[in-house]
């Protein structure tokens, strides 16, 4: 195991407080750790493609970071209006 | 010599996320969770810096750096429209108060 997979184990740690933080709080809570985690969850994406030398992983990172952002954008929109 | 200084980075990138989530979960309410969302963009520019240092300008790398850049640059437009958002959502417009919170600090 090396340093690169030892932090992705360390960021997964990090993911599930962000999955029980959106589980067990408030809908704008909810939201906050969902932007969160969908930042941990793209560094997990990247730092996994250098630990294990898979190109591929790194295509994943750069569309979550993408799709991460933007979501979170889309979600903060529709509970402004209470949807 | 690249490859402590990527460790080293590394370390720092993951102890920013980790703060960041030790942070948002010790916080009272939304708002002030809302802070440390940019504290974990931060994390993901320095994983990004250190996966750079460590293969150099490859594909991995060049990506790498991306998507930190974006982080970086798209986190605090993130957290702007997401404050706005819960302030709309609490007090049904986010100019609410601030008039008569201006007038109040006037002398």
């Amino acid at each position: 195991m090396n340093e690169w997979e030892v932090a992705a184990a360390v960021l997964g740690a990090a993911l599930i407080g962000c999955g029980a933080l959106a589980a067990l709080t408030t809908v704008a809570t909810a939201l906050v750790a969902l932007e969160l985690g969908g930042t941990i969850a793209t560094t997990i994406l990247m730092v996994l493609s250098e630990g294990l030398q898979r190109q591929p992983f790194i295509d994943l990172a750069l569309v979550l970071a993408v799709l991460s952002v933007l979501g979170g954008m889309v979600i903060a929109r529709l509970l402004e209006e209470d949807l | 010599m690249s490859h402590v200084a990527a460790t080293v980075l590394l370390a720092a990138g993951c102890a920013l996320e980790v703060i960041a989530v030790l942070g948002a979960v010790a916080m009272r309410d939304a708002l002030d969770r809302l802070h440390y969302v940019g504290l974990a963009s931060y994390g993901a520019l320095l994983c990004g810096v250190a996966i750079l240092v460590r293969q150099s300008f490859s594909v991995i790398g060049d990506k790498a750096l991306l998507v930190g850049v974006l982080f970086a640059v798209l986190g605090p437009a993130l957290v702007h429209v997401t404050a706005r958002a819960l302030r709309t959502r609490a007090h049904g417009d986010w100019r609410e108060d601030i008039a008569a919170h201006r007038e109040d600090r006037q002398p």
